[in-house]
């Protein structure tokens, strides 16, 4: 008779924040609100994501990833910041890097917006509030594409 | 065995003997004070309580008798007990709120005048006393009895004695005699409009009128003032020869006011302004200086008037730019007005060259739909609009208090051009000091006085 | 206000307060004010440009401002420090983004600016007596009024 031993566990799923190799994917969380930082950080760390930095405006997002590249694997951005906007920053982080992995976030879900992001590189866009279920989805869609 | 032994018994058994009575609390009274003294009366009597200050004045009556008084509709009569006992009482200011309690007895309301309501105090019947002449200074009959109430004395007055049918014949003719005579404050009457003499009209104008208007404004907040007062005694004339026994002139609810205000309203209120009348204002429409009409439209309800407006100004100004500010208070009405539709039967000749045919009707074409912009905005508050060209305000005046008229009247003349147009209802006039009639009834036009 | 920009505002509040509250919100019957002064004690102000000039306010007591900031950080937090400003100042910008968002499908530009947080007793703010749009809203952790006070740019 077979028993739970002679099976993979089959009722266990790898949390989705580990590559293949088991070490986490890691992430550098980009917003001025302590809140979201805070809630994007948890909804990722629950998942074994690994949050190295976090950036309170544009241009100390630039500055993060140029320090931490090439061990960044994702970028979550929000647009309304101080000092530096979002999409500046992306732009900024993608003439530096045109591989880098950027998730656009942010409360307005202007059309223009979205498809400006886009274009500039982003690989996706998430509209607040956020849903765990929605930002897991689209962070694992992301990384997987190669 | 009653309460006081049982208690008493208990105690006996050890520990301290307590001399607490258990009472069951079975009367409850309004208390309140008459000349430094508590007074109480049995709340199954009293209906509410109220602070009012404007008691119609009746002629002829006793002196303790201090008017009618419109309480949300229903005319009660109101007493000042101070006077009814012979107390003495301040002589308060002509306007100053006094304190009512409203009582019922049997199938009528009263209001009653003293001097400060207290609280609902509850006791027991058991420690009521029979009043002894010494208590009060009020007649005997009148008092049901005394109690105490944490430390204060309370003298429970007997409503059903005081008004009681023959006690107040007899009363008022004995009373009638040698009573000081009550003197009224000066006669509630129409507002004037600014500059006008306030002795004018009101003094020839019977008390039943004053009835009339306290009742529209508190049933339909209709305020009569010089702005619609000549529409008022007029109708009134009219509304006296339909209703013919006095009785029924009286307007005793909202249907009575609002058949009697029924010929106020202008032409095609609440509807698209028909090809005779928007044909007549065309005409009175003089010619415009300037690239831009901007017109204000306050009270637009569900914008009717508006769209009416907006196709005559369209067509007599084809070179200009038209703009126009449609505003209301009513949010469900205003809400349906920018995306209004019909069948094309319903649209005026005038409007046709503007509609489009739509999902649900036709519709007014992006034009006429440009021009206008319909806000949810309380005519009372501030607003950002000026130097306006044309104001359309019809019968909205009327329904302000008089204090609200005078200020959205100056707020008018402020905000209009000085070549501005004011359109107002059929019925309503404007003071000629500050404005020139140019209109032709039943289009009420002006413009601003030189 | 103009008409069209009421429902936006209304939904956005209802959507936004449903989801991040996960609760039954009740609205409350809009009515006009001709002062803004905040009455609660914690006031989220969102400006507002484009083809308005203006601002939303987000009011509510203390109270309901720390068991707002609770339920959406999924922890009790009894003080009023720099997390549960955090909260609110982030829950007043995603009503407003929603509403704006919903206005530009209708046609209307609006842009906003970032949210400040104002606390206090007794406060008095006003704006050279604008006339208000409130929206209330009723939560399971208290009441927030919504206060719009824009107009059209001339």
């Amino acid at each position: 008779m077979k028993t739970k031993q002679d099976f993979p566990s089959i009722n266990e799923r790898e949390p989705e924040g580990l590559k293949p190799d088991g070490t986490p994917y890691r992430v550098l969380v980009v917003d001025d609100s302590m809140f979201v930082a805070k809630q994007i950080n948890q909804i990722l760390t629950s998942e074994g994501y690994e949050v190295v930095a976090t950036a309170g405006d544009g241009e100390e997002a630039v500055e993060k990833y140029k320090e931490l590249f090439p061990n960044i694997d994702l970028v979550t951005m929000d647009i309304t910041m101080p000092k530096m906007d979002g999409i500046t920053a992306l732009e900024h982080i993608m003439n530096f890097d045109k591989n880098a992995k950027v998730i656009m976030i942010s409360a307005l879900g202007k059309q223009d917006l979205v498809k400006k992001s886009l274009l500039l590189g982003a690989k996706n866009y998430i509209v607040k509030p956020l849903d765990r279920k929605k930002v897991l989805e689209r962070v694992a869609q992301v990384l997987k594409k190669e | 065995m009653s309460e006081q032994e049982l208690q008493v018994q208990e105690n006996k058994n050890g520990g301290e003997v307590k001399q607490e009575r258990i009472l069951k609390i079975d009367f409850k009274m309004v208390t309140f004070s008459l000349a430094g003294k508590d007074y109480g009366i049995d709340i199954m009597n009293v209906k509410e309580i109220a602070k009012a200050n404007r008691f119609t004045y009746v002629p002829n009556t006793a002196a303790f008798v201090r008017g009618v008084y419109n309480l949300r509709g229903e005319i009660i009569p109101v007493i000042d007990f101070r006077i009814f006992f012979h107390l003495p009482a301040e002589q308060k200011e002509e306007d100053a709120m006094e304190n009512l309690l409203i009582i019922r007895k049997d199938e009528q309301i009263y209001g009653i005048i003293v001097d400060s309501i207290d609280k609902v105090v509850g006791v027991s019947s058991e420690q009521i006393q029979p009043p002894h002449p010494i208590f009060g200074d009020i007649n005997i009959r009148y008092i049901k009895g005394v109690v105490e109430h944490q430390g204060r004395l309370y003298i429970i007055l007997d409503v059903n004695r005081i008004f009681a049918q023959e006690e107040e014949r007899k009363r008022t003719s004995i009373e009638a005699e040698g009573m000081p005579l009550y003197t009224p404050p000066v006669m509630e009457g129409a507002s004037p409009a600014r500059g006008e003499n306030r002795e004018g009209p009101n003094q020839a104008v019977p008390l039943e009128v004053n009835f009339i208007k306290e009742t529209l404004f508190a049933l339909k907040h209709f305020a009569t003032t010089a702005i619609n007062e000549k529409w008022v005694l007029a109708r009134y004339e009219e509304w006296k020869k339909e209703r013919q026994t006095s009785d029924a002139v009286q307007l005793k609810d909202l249907d009575d006011a609002e058949a009697f205000l029924k010929p106020f309203y202008s032409p095609y209120t609440d509807q698209f302004w028909g090809d005779d009348y928007a044909a007549a204002v065309r005409s009175l429409l003089p010619d415009m200086p300037g690239k831009t009409i901007t017109v204000w439209n306050p009270g637009c309800g569900k914008g009717f008037e508006t769209f009416s407006f907006a196709c005559i100004l369209r067509e007599r100004y084809p070179e200009h730019r038209i703009k126009i500010w449609a505003s209301d208070s009513d949010l469900l009405a205003i809400s349906s007005a920018p995306t209004m539709a019909f069948e094309y039967e319903v649209f005026p000749e005038y409007c046709r060259p503007f509609l489009v045919k739509g999902k649900y009707g036709y519709g007014f074409n992006q034009v006429i739909k440009d021009a206008i912009l319909f806000e949810y905005h309380d005519i009372r508050n501030n607003n950002p609009y000026v130097d306006l060209d044309i104001i359309v305000a019809r019968d909205i005046l009327s329904f302000m208090s008089p204090e609200e008229q005078s200020k959205i009247l100056s707020d008018f003349d402020e905000k209009l051009k000085a070549s501005g147009l004011l359109l107002i209802g059929s019925h309503e006039e404007l003071p000629a000091e500050e404005w020139q009639f140019i209109g032709k009834a039943p289009v009420a036009l002006y413009s601003k006085a030189k | 206000m103009r008409v069209e920009y009421i429902n936006p505002f209304v939904e956005a509040a209802f959507n936004v307060l449903k989801e991040v509250l996960q609760a039954d919100i009740r609205r409350g019957e809009l009515y006009l004010k001709s002062t803004t002064m905040p009455v609660l004690g914690v006031a989220a102000l969102v400006g507002l440009a484009g083809d308005v000039e203006g601002r939303v306010m987000f009011d509510m007591s203390k109270t309901t401002a720390l068991a707002v900031a609770s339920a959406m950080n999924g922890e009790q937090l009894s003080n009023f420090d720099e997390l549960v400003k955090a909260t609110i100042t982030e829950l007043a910008n995603m009503i407003t983004a929603q509403a704006v968002t919903k206005l530009h499908d209708l046609g209307f530009r609006f842009d906003l600016t970032p949210p400040a947080l104002f606390t206090g007793d007794n406060m008095e703010v006003s704006d050279h007596e604008v006339e208000a749009l409130i929206v209330p809203m009723e939560t399971p952790q208290g009441k927030i009024e919504i206060n719009v006070a824009i107009r059209e740019r001339v």
